[in-house]
């Protein structure tokens, strides 16, 4: 994971973003590495909480200032830092080589201006298009995300649209300056399970149309698999498993990830009782010395509460941060 | 018994009622057969003292709990300690005070226009010998630590007296406009339909008014006494509260822990006493907190122009009189004012911390 | 909402407004009649006072405030008059009182608009700058700067600035001089102790009121969504965050005029001898004049009525969301 590879576009390297709060810091990423490949697919799972949000914040820097501040790491895109970058460095590659978009489409539109005005402001902005060029771009966006009607429709306000409606007017926003990475933080969480479908079609067509490369956050695993090239399962702040579908689906190396499998109900299987993970979510505050997953892990041994896992290498480019594999 | 008190809705109501019953007696007794022993502001005290008893010291003794988890909170907002100490303070000064100063409507004429200890002010006098002015430089004196006014009355009597009546007003009048505001939203939030709107309407005709106009204009009609001032501020004064109280109300209602307590079988005005007052309460005492400085400054502007009560030592009345005399006594205007002043600021640091407490959303 | 839908907000808006008009008048109505010591006797002595032949002069006057009529004739009456625009006589000043208000309302109408323009474009720059800026040494000196000006009795505020800048320091003149032209600089000169007087306590408000707007507005995530698009902060906060910001400010200034302003207005006056509505009122207090009284009472309560309807309107055509329901 740490290694360089050719098409490698995006590579962060022990990401560390704590938030100083009145009660200690939280340490919500603490260490974490990983690469992302030109027209990859890659899934950050886990539980609310370890961390997976603030990853995807950090790499566009989007994470509030106070209380919260990346305190270490590198995020090289195409090999430049983005942490060291200027302000305005950073505004250019926003919205324009690197897109995100977030959870909750109700609130993450600004509810006083229309949907086609806030489609077209990264195209005025990044692209530097007239009016009128930018109002047919973003018609074609609009038409090609799925929103029917489009020509009437982009001069409606964010309320008078349904909450996959507005998803897709984000996923158009998001992709109006057609940027080389997309971010999607959760995006289907807050929809409805037929919804979820079609936006996630979406999601794969762009990988395979555009050859985009996608950091699609969530904490379920079914999505997963419909989407994800590769996963990277959080528990934490710490990365627990990183590797291919088929490695993590398959060969789950991680007791996290065994847990997090058995959750899963499964409609071939047949089981009495569904297997919740024992325990509680670590808090983030009194990070411990050793694994962080120890409280909670089956498997323990002595050496987990003492030292922290390195992410050891079971195959090729699938890794465990766990003492078992040593 | 039971019955009797389930009607009111329990014991303790009962027990509110009984006593204020009885107290009622007592009033007309004293208002119609015997003499008038005490005036009608002892009533009104010990009205509101029997409130303050059941309504506010006893659930909040019986919840020993949450009371000192809501001081904890306050505590830790400093600005509003402060104020809070300043308010202690002048409710010291507004019980003792009287005991140990001079009497504030002492006019003493020889020894007008002292400056304050440690100033001294330039005076002319009319010298009878030589028909002429003489300016001379008066120094203040410990007799008079504040100085005196132009009549010769001790400043620091007066502003004891003025503490007194500020807090009196400002107690007594926000507690009429509260309960009123309260009564007002809840009913109507609870009672929905027409009742709603008509009591809504009302509320928009009152709201129309400005509150200081309107009230110069009933002084204007009725007459400037203090206990009437009071009771025209606390019923001028409730629709700010009437509207929180109805939204907050609104928005409970349709909360699911209402609709269990319905659920269950509750009755109207069990919901009303035992779930949707108690929650309201936090938000009333924020308001109540902050309207107190809005009344004190009504009855300081009132009593300034002139429409106060004569025969009560208000600092808005000295204020009035220090208006004139700006020129040569420029302390009766500026100790009256630095009073209100640290008054109303002390109110709104306690308020703004109560509030801040009582926000669920704001870490502290 | 659609398009027409907004015309019959308005409407139904207007004829609302009518109502509570209507019973802000009947309220003032009731209030008269009640009255101990009807203010009626007092103006009726008063006028008897000054003319030879007082039986006369007070069978006009209760003829024509039909005084000896029953309470509904004299209802009816009052508002037939009160429509007419006969508001009455002032005695003190000799003349129609709506000629009285004609020739004054003017000064009161340029305190007001002064301190309101200079309290609220202070106000909410320093409110959304102190929250833009949260937790820095600038908000916590606004915010404190903010809790002083809102607890400063504006009347003692009016005094202590007459006593440092006109006794001490003589640079302005104690008492408003009326002579001046009106859009004179002189005129502003004279004006600025007094806006500063009423803008102070409005400005406090404001300050807070924008404050809390904006961190409000700047918590929530379509300015995350701006940001990641690249948009520079200026573009962030001028457009997204205060486009929202300023809906609930401005419904906040425009209701808040029934209470702080008008009443500070009233004390402004005084002070300063600015010779507006409310001055003219005070003075007609102490000389029982009481159709002034009642009449400048009511035009308060109409100005603040019409503000109400417009700032509702105002928002409703500015909100997006209730527009276009």
């Amino acid at each position: 994971m740490k290694g360089k590879l050719n098409n490698t576009i995006l590579q962060v390297s022990e990401l560390k973003t704590y938030f100083f709060t009145r009660l200690g810091v939280v340490k919500a990423v603490d260490g974490v590495s990983f690469g992302l490949k030109k027209g990859e697919c890659l899934c950050l799972v886990g539980e609310s909480g370890c961390g997976k949000t603030a990853t995807a914040l950090s790499v566009l820097r989007l994470i509030d200032s106070p209380p919260g501040r990346i305190v270490g790491g590198e995020i090289r895109y195409h090999g430049e830092d983005l942490l060291q970058s200027s302000g305005a460095r950073l505004r250019q590659i926003r919205g324009n080589r690197i897109a995100m978009i977030f959870q909750d489409p109700q609130s993450s539109l600004n509810p006083v201006f229309t949907v086609g005005d806030q489609i077209m402001e990264p195209i005025r902005l990044h692209l530097k298009l007239g009016k009128q060029q930018a109002r047919e771009r973003a018609l074609n966006l609009m038409e090609q995300v799925g929103i029917p009607q489009a020509k009437e429709r982009m001069r409606y306000y964010p309320h008078q649209f349904s909450g996959g409606m507005k998803q897709r007017a984000m996923i158009a926003a998001a992709l109006s300056c057609d940027p080389e990475i997309l971010i999607a933080d959760e995006p289907t969480t807050a929809l409805d399970t037929t919804i979820k479908a079609q936006i996630l079609d979406i999601f794969r067509n762009l990988k395979q149309e555009r050859n985009m490369s996608i950091i699609f956050i969530t904490h379920d695993l079914g999505t997963v698999a419909g989407i994800a090239d590769r996963i990277i399962v959080m528990y934490g702040g710490r990365i627990a498993e990183a590797g291919s579908v088929l490695d993590i689906f398959d060969q789950p190396k991680h007791p996290y990830t065994w847990g997090l499998l058995n959750c899963l109900p499964s409609i071939s299987e047949r089981r009495e009782k569904m297997t919740p993970i024992p325990g509680v979510i670590p808090s983030l505050i009194d990070s411990p010395e050793g694994c962080i997953f120890y409280p909670r892990c089956q498997w323990h041994m002595p050496v987990c509460q003492q030292k922290r896992p390195e992410e050891y290498v079971i195959s090729g480019e699938h890794i465990a941060a766990c003492h078992l594999y040593k | 018994m039971r019955r009797l008190s389930g009607i009111f809705g329990g014991r303790r109501n009962l027990l509110f009622g009984g006593l204020l019953l009885i107290l009622l007696f007592i009033f007309l007794l004293d208002l119609l057969v015997v003499d008038r022993i005490f005036g009608p502001f002892v009533y009104f005290y010990l009205f509101f003292a029997l409130l303050i008893i059941f309504y506010g010291i006893y659930p909040l003794y019986m919840n020993r709990r949450l009371t000192r988890y809501y001081w904890d909170r306050t505590r830790r907002h400093r600005l509003a300690v402060i104020g809070l100490g300043f308010i202690i303070f002048l409710v010291a000064v507004a019980i003792l005070g009287p005991l140990l100063t001079q009497d504030p409507t002492k006019v003493d004429f020889p020894n007008k226009n002292l400056p304050p200890t440690g100033f001294s002010a330039e005076q002319s006098i009319y010298d009878r010998n030589t028909g002429q002015f003489i300016t001379t430089e008066t120094p203040g004196t410990w007799l008079h630590p504040l100085g005196t006014d132009d009549k010769g009355r001790d400043m620091l009597a007066m502003l004891v007296s003025g503490a007194r009546i500020s807090l009196q007003v400002g107690l007594m009048a926000t507690l009429i406009a509260i309960f009123i505001g309260l009564i007002m939203g809840v009913v109507s939030a609870y009672l929905g339909g027409w009742v709603d709107n008509a009591l809504m309407r009302f509320t928009d005709i009152m709201m129309t008014f400005p509150f200081f106009l309107l009230l110069v204009f009933i002084i204007f009609i009725f007459g400037p006494s203090l206990w009437f001032i009071i009771l025209v501020i606390g019923l001028t004064g409730w629709t700010g509260t009437a509207r929180l109280v109805r939204s907050e109300a609104l928005s409970l209602r349709t909360r699911d822990f209402i609709m269990a307590a319905k659920s269950l079988g509750a009755s109207d005005r069990r919901i009303v006493f035992r779930h949707l007052i108690p929650n309201v309460l936090s938000s009333v005492i924020v308001i109540a907190t902050l309207s107190i400085p809005g009344v004190i400054l009504a009855e300081a502007a009132l009593s300034f122009i002139g429409l106060g009560d004569p025969t009560v030592t208000s600092w808005g009345l000295v204020l009035h009189a220090g208006q004139r005399s700006l020129d040569t006594a420029w302390w009766i205007a500026v100790e009256p004012g630095i009073m209100l002043f640290l008054t109303v600021l002390a109110f709104n640091f306690l308020g703004d911390g109560i509030r801040d407490a009582f926000d669920p959303r704001s870490q502290l | 909402m659609k398009r027409g839908g907004l015309q019959n907000y308005i409407i139904r808006r207007l004829f609302y407004a009518f109502l509570i008009a209507f019973g802000v008048v009947t309220i003032t109505f009731i209030l008269l009649r009640i009255g101990p010591s009807s203010p009626a006797d007092k103006y009726l002595a008063n006028i008897s006072a000054r003319t030879q032949d007082p039986s006369q002069v007070i069978e006009a006057v209760e003829s024509r405030y039909g005084l000896d009529k029953p309470i509904y004739e004299q209802y009816f009456n009052y508002l037939v008059n009160l429509a007419r625009g006969d508001w009455g006589w002032s005695f003190s000043t000799s003349m129609p009182v709506i000629e009285l208000i004609k020739r004054h309302w003017i000064y009161s109408f340029q305190l007001i608009l002064l301190s309101m323009l200079f309290a609220s474009s202070l106000g909410i720059l320093i409110g959304i700058y102190s929250a833009v800026k949260q937790y820095t040494r600038t908000d916590y000196i606004a915010t404190f700067f903010s809790f002083i000006g809102i607890s400063i009795p504006n009347f003692w505020l009016g005094i202590m600035l007459i006593l440092v800048f006109s006794v001490q320091l003589g640079w302005f003149k104690t008492y408003y001089d009326t002579g001046l032209p009106m859009f004179s600089l002189a005129n502003l000169k004279a004006l600025i102790l007094p806006v500063i007087t009423l803008g102070t306590g409005m400005m406090a408000g404001y300050t807070r009121y924008a404050r809390s707007s904006t961190l409000d507005n700047l918590r929530k995530d379509f300015v995350k969504t701006a940001r990641a698009k690249g948009l520079p902060e200026h573009v962030v906060i001028g457009k997204h965050v205060l486009r929202n910001a300023i809906l609930p400010i401005i419904t906040i200034i425009m209701f808040d005029l029934a209470g702080v302003v008008f009443g500070g207005a009233y004390l402004t006056e005084i002070i300063f001898g600015i010779p507006g509505l409310g001055r003219v009122s005070f003075n007609a207090i102490f000389a029982n004049d009481y159709p002034v009284v009642i009449t400048i009472t009511l035009i308060g309560a109409m100005v603040v009525l019409l503000t109400n309807l417009a700032t509702d309107i105002v928002y409703t055509w500015l909100d997006p969301r209730i527009r276009y329901d």
